[in-house]
């Protein structure tokens, strides 16, 4: 019986062992990643998006376009096209009429206007 | 208590009597002894992996965000150097109706003039032209008449991102229908939903002002309002009621639903009250749309639903049946207790099933047939077969100089 008991006790402890060091590593790990956030956050903003522009060649600016892009269809879907098809192009001074109009029929809100607007020019 | 620490030890449990005090205890102490220790470390373990988590999407968040205003700010700067120029457009419909076996021939031209003013003004008007014809008997060849209407013809002021101020000749805004629908290079079916006249009179349109406009109450939530003041005329095309009303509808773009409630009251003859509901979805996964209207007055009550389908995720012949769209609908009137002249006399069903053909946006070939059910001999078969076009025009140079 007090073999079987120190074999219990015994597995208590291995298994203690394994578990505790794991969640303490875990915790330093976090909270090594949160440091390094931490970190990021004070940084100046305009050192930051140098960095950033330097490390973002052409192809970066060209996803952001696409990213644009994206968003003016998905507000284009959201507002104008729960009426109608989507128009075929039309020339950027005569579809800012067009979104104009249907600003005040529709009842798009300005942000909105302008992103659907660069993107039906674009 | 000894049952339970014998079911919890397991092989390891002695039988009772004969056991030390020492070691029951101890058989006791240790898997509490387990919990305490490991319950915090396990507790931490998960609040730091979600603290951790959060952090991060925090983080991705906060830098998308910061992305997406960016690219907006830039899309706001590139569109405030683009000036508006004025635009005249016209709707364009040649129908052609068998209703009961008698053809009716209906051409329609609906101009639409576009003036804006500024950076906040804008001048706009649409006017409708439309002839029904059909046989005379004992005559040759169809006869009928011009019917003229002024749609509306309102100044708007933009006042800010939420509202608009419109003043002149206006939609009335009960339901969706008669303002976002009603074009005939809009409209899936080419017949008019019987409880149109509901609220909106013959004319569909209001003489007074109206404010108007949107916000988000949410991320994820847009509302969407249209309050109105209109006056008497009685001077045919421009004929309105005297009446005030509003309409307000819930918008998420998440599901791309939309509900809305109407309201309108008349300040003349009976002062009458009317209400309506909408309804409108839209997927984004695949290209159907389902709306829906109801209305109440006291000249009647009724609803239509409405569900179209564009057949460009067909599994065969996609690039010809891309330009296909199927449409369905049902709708049903009841009369109410003061009939009008311009809604129908009897109760009314009516389903319909319709089929388009797009060859560009602005321009395809409609057809439908429905079927009409109401007594005193008004069962009858609605055929339609036309084409509408949407014509779009610059007064000056479009493009940027």
């Amino acid at each position: 019986m007090k073999t079987r008991l120190l074999a219990f006790a015994a597995f208590i402890l291995a298994a203690g062992v394994l578990v505790v060091p794991g969640t303490i590593r875990a915790q330093q790990g976090t909270g090594q990643e949160t440091k390094v956030a931490s970190n990021n956050d004070p940084a100046p903003a305009g050192a930051t998006t140098s960095r950033a522009a330097a490390a973002q060649p052409a192809p970066a600016k060209q996803e952001d376009e696409d990213a644009l892009r994206l968003e003016g269809q998905k507000r284009f879907h959201d507002n104008c096209g729960r009426c109608h098809q989507a128009p075929h192009k039309l020339p950027p001074r005569m579809m800012a009429t067009a979104i104009r109009h249907m600003r005040v029929r529709a009842t798009i809100t300005d942000e909105d206007m302008r992103v659907i607007l660069h993107y039906m020019t674009q | 208590m000894l049952e339970l620490s014998s079911i919890s030890l397991g092989p390891l449990a002695p039988a009772g009597r004969h056991t030390p005090r020492a070691v029951r205890a101890l058989r006791l102490l240790i898997p509490a002894l387990i919990t305490f220790l490991l319950a915090p470390n396990l507790l931490a373990q998960s609040q730091t992996e979600m603290q951790a988590q959060s952090e991060t999407q925090a983080q991705s968040d906060t830098q998308a965000q910061s992305d997406t205003e960016a690219q907006i700010d830039a899309a706001l700067a590139d569109s405030q150097s683009i000036s508006p120029v004025p635009v005249f457009s016209a709707g364009l419909a040649y129908n052609t109706f068998f209703q009961g076996g008698t053809p009716n021939l209906h051409p329609l031209v609906s101009p639409v003039v576009l003036i804006p003013l500024g950076q906040n003004w804008l001048i706009e008007s649409r006017d409708t032209f439309e002839i029904n014809m059909a046989p005379v008997p004992g005559e040759n060849g169809y006869k009928g008449y011009l019917q003229k209407e002024v749609d509306y013809l309102q100044l708007d002021y933009i006042v800010n991102s939420h509202m608009t101020v419109t003043v002149g000749r206006f939609l009335t805004p009960f339901g969706i229908f008669n303002e976002r629908l009603y074009p005939v290079w809009i409209r899936n079916l080419q017949t008019d939903p019987l409880i149109l006249p509901i609220s909106t009179g013959p004319s569909g349109a209001g003489t007074g002002a109206m404010v108007r406009g949107g916000f988000n109450i949410a991320p994820k939530v847009e509302v969407n309002y249209a309050t109105y003041f209109s006056t008497l005329s009685t001077d045919t095309p421009l004929d309105s009621e005297r009446e005030l009303g509003a309409r307000a509808g819930i918008y998420l773009p998440g599901p791309r639903l939309e509900v809305g409630g109407s309201y309108q009251h008349l300040l003349q003859d009976d002062h009458s009250n009317a209400f309506g509901f909408h309804f409108a979805w839209q997927p984004s996964a695949i290209p159907f749309d389902l709306r829906a209207e109801y209305a109440r007055s006291d000249n009647g009550s009724g609803y239509w639903v409405e569900s179209a389908y564009r057949l460009s995720q067909a599994p065969v012949w996609r690039h010809e049946l891309r330009h296909v769209q199927v449409v369905g609908r049902m709708q049903q009137f009841y009369v109410g207790k003061v009939p009008n002249g311009v809604l129908p006399t009897v109760n009314t069903n009516m389903f319909e099933f319709g089929v388009n053909y797009y060859f560009r946006d602005d321009f395809r070939l409609v057809s439908s047939y429905g079927r009409q059910f109401a007594p005193q001999g008004g069962n009858m078969n609605v055929w339609n077969v036309g084409v509408t076009y949407r014509l779009a025009l610059p007064v000056g140079h479009g493009d940027i100089q």
